[in-house]
């Protein structure tokens, strides 16, 4: 019989204790129903199915939020679960915390959809959020249940869109075109024509702006006799985009 | 607000994304630490490969560098799954593969193919090759590097005629044997792009015939440039039949690799298919500098020109030394250039092929840019550690004759 060559010897030996190594950690590590329902631990399927479960789902809302629910359907919303904005909410359903699911208030939870992302659907309604209306509550202007645009300016946009773009992320935004403008009728079909006016005094801009406006707190007030002297608002102020400094 | 601070946050938000890219492309999530991967086991497959041309296809002149070719390998090797591990995240996972392997997962299984590299094929033949020498250190040593080599001879001491032939057999065995292994492990991890179906940029039964010679074609320039650069640091000549060996192999290989290259190249622009348009603007764009220039030009281009010059010209062989170190580093450029091309690149579009994005490499962060340089650095210190400990270089090495100094008083003169 030929004699084993000497060096084979220790090699063996020591794959041999490779494998065994591998043979028990196999025995001390790999849990006792691995692979029985495939390449995972099969009680893990009832350890996950025991967890508590932290959502409701929307069918459970129905319940009482009816007429949300409704209103959200004929939106275009229609789609998010009631869960998806104001957190898992089955411990309020079921009565055992008095605690009322979240209602996102301020201006970041929108934006996980609505901010500004290349990537987003071309027509997706999306913001610069630095840009739009800094600062305020996105409830302030939109109604989350039935969004839509704050106003719309559909008809004037379909041509003046570079404007209409500069005016939506302006604290103008809420605007209507016709309220700075006058657009006799047939501008629409022939607008070269019919031209639509721009305001030639000050009393336009005064209408929110002068001191005594019935304006909103927010809005920035003057006295119109001395700011400005002879100039025009709009000659030193861009009423589309005014927070931009000419 | 200032209009010019808003402006300025507009355009840093906004990503150089052009056309449309879906959500979920539009960050990339395989970075530069999945090129650094191909890279270095490109660099062993290569390197093996080059060892075996010594070993099983007996070419005599490349004799100087065989062990260094063994030693690089495993000091690659041992770094290559390092980039994989910091990318994922949970190193501690890794073994998971070996305790419950995953038959259907081709990275899973790569756990297997590297495991089996590495202990089967590379530390065996090196241990065949080195075991007199071991043997014969332990009895010389003295101390701790005594008790190193004594452990590392794993009780074999037997150093007769009929041993030592059998070390010898083994080796030759090991190495025919590393060949296939060599051309799976690097094949493999062509064959992971080549079959993501979805990916017209990857999708290609060519990719890993195209990764294994660009393995080959990085092995062999590596060790080029190791041979080199440790005989200078070494202070001994280079032996020029072996560069020059060296330099005609990666000369021929640069020449089938491009080759090939163009090959797929001019078959997808034959096939014209639907991603086409989108490929060649991210070309011209997105890759150009790192496709057209680095890696066609003065990765392969160049250095195809050069060796060709240098190896079958006439010239000095300083002149000769001097290309074909500086070859050897476009090749290395051009070679991560391809890694690069491939893994970025990718990704670089959409797959409705309506866009494309940009990979903006970070400084530093697992997986930014130093993480990648340390990586590849780190190849490196555990060759120069080994070095020490095997020492791979062959007796009757000359040193470089050192120039006889000037007279005193002529260098009293001269200043």
């Amino acid at each position: 019989m030929r004699k084993i060559p000497q060096q084979l010897i220790p090699l063996a030996v020591l794959f041999i204790v490779l494998l065994g190594v591998l043979v028990v950690a196999r025995q001390l590590f790999v849990p006792k129903t691995f692979g029985d329902l495939g390449h995972y631990r099969a009680t893990a399927v009832d350890e996950v199915a025991a967890q508590p479960a932290a959502y409701a789902g929307y069918r459970v809302c129905l319940d009482c939020h009816d007429d949300i629910y409704q209103r959200k359907q004929l939106s275009s919303h229609a789609g998010l679960a009631c869960e998806t904005c104001h957190g898992a909410a089955a411990a309020h359903a079921t009565g055992e915390s008095d605690q009322l699911p979240t209602v996102p208030r301020g201006r970041d939870h929108c934006q996980l959809c609505h901010g500004y992302n290349s990537a987003r659907p071309t027509g997706f309604p999306q913001i610069l959020s630095n840009m739009h209306n800094p600062g305020e509550a996105c409830v302030k202007c939109h109604d989350s249940h039935s969004p839509r645009m704050a106003k719309g300016n559909g008809e004037c946009s379909a041509c003046h869109q570079m404007i209409a773009n500069q005016k939506a992320v302006s604290s103008h935004m809420s605007l209507d075109c016709t309220d700075c403008h006058t657009v006799p009728i047939d501008h629409a079909t022939q607008p070269r024509v019919v031209q639509a006016l721009k305001p030639n005094s000050e009393e336009t801009c005064g209408k929110c702006h002068a001191r005594g406006s019935s304006a909103g707190a927010e809005v920035a007030r003057i006295d119109m006799a001395e700011h400005g002297g002879r100039y025009l608002c709009w000659e030193c102020h861009y009423p589309h985009l005014p927070e931009a400094k000419l | 607000m200032n209009i010019a601070m808003a402006l300025q946050s507009f355009f840093t938000e906004l990503p150089s994304v052009t056309g449309y890219m879906y959500p979920n492309e539009y960050e990339l999530h395989w970075s530069v630490l999945i090129v650094v991967y191909p890279y270095l086991t490109g660099l062993v497959a290569g390197a093996f490969i080059l060892a075996s041309l010594e070993r099983v296809f007996n070419v005599k002149a490349l004799q100087p560098v065989y062990r260094l070719s063994l030693l690089t390998a495993l000091s690659f090797l041992l770094i290559a799954p390092l980039p994989l591990l910091a990318h994922l995240g949970h190193p501690e996972r890794a073994l998971e593969m070996f305790l419950t392997p995953h038959t259907a997962s081709a990275m899973a299984m790569f756990g297997f193919v590297y495991a089996w590299y590495l202990m089967v094929v590379l530390l065996l033949e090196i241990w065949f090759d080195y075991r007199q020498h071991i043997v014969r250190w332990a009895k010389e040593k003295k101390g701790a590097l005594k008790w190193f080599y004594s452990l590392l001879t794993l009780g074999s001491t037997d150093l007769s005629e009929k041993a030592l032939a059998f070390d010898n057999k083994a080796g030759k065995i090991i190495t025919i044997i590393g060949i296939p292994s060599a051309f799976l492990l690097h094949g493999y991890v062509g064959f992971i792009f080549g079959s993501v179906k979805a990916n017209p940029w990857w999708s290609s039964v060519l990719m890993p015939i195209v990764f294994l010679f660009s393995a080959i074609v990085s092995g062999i320039a590596l060790m080029l440039l190791v041979y080199m650069v440790s005989s200078m640091l070494r202070w001994k000549t280079i032996n020029m039949p072996c560069v020059n060996k060296l330099a005609e192999f990666l000369f021929y290989a640069i020449l089938v690799d491009f080759s090939l290259e163009l090959l797929d190249f001019i078959q997808r622009l034959y096939e014209s298919e639907e991603s086409i348009h989108i490929l060649s603007q991210m070309i011209s764009s997105r890759l150009f500098i790192s496709l057209i220039i680095s890696q066609i030009i003065l990765g392969t281009i160049v250095p195809l020109v050069g060796l060709g010059l240098a190896r079958f010209g006439r010239m000095p062989d300083e002149m000769r030394r001097m290309i074909y170190l500086m070859a050897a580093l476009l090749v290395q450029v051009g070679i991560f250039a391809t890694r690069w091309n491939v893994v970025i690149g990718g990704q670089l579009f959409s797959k409705s092929l309506r866009g494309l994005t940009t990979y903006k490499l970070e400084m530093f962060g697992i997986e930014g840019l130093m993480t990648a340089i340390i990586l590849m650095v780190m190849p490196f210190i555990i060759l120069f550690v080994m070095t020490k400990l095997l020492p791979p270089w062959s007796e009757g090495e000359k040193d470089i004759p050192v120039p006889p100094k000037p007279h005193a008083t002529q260098v009293g003169q001269e200043a």
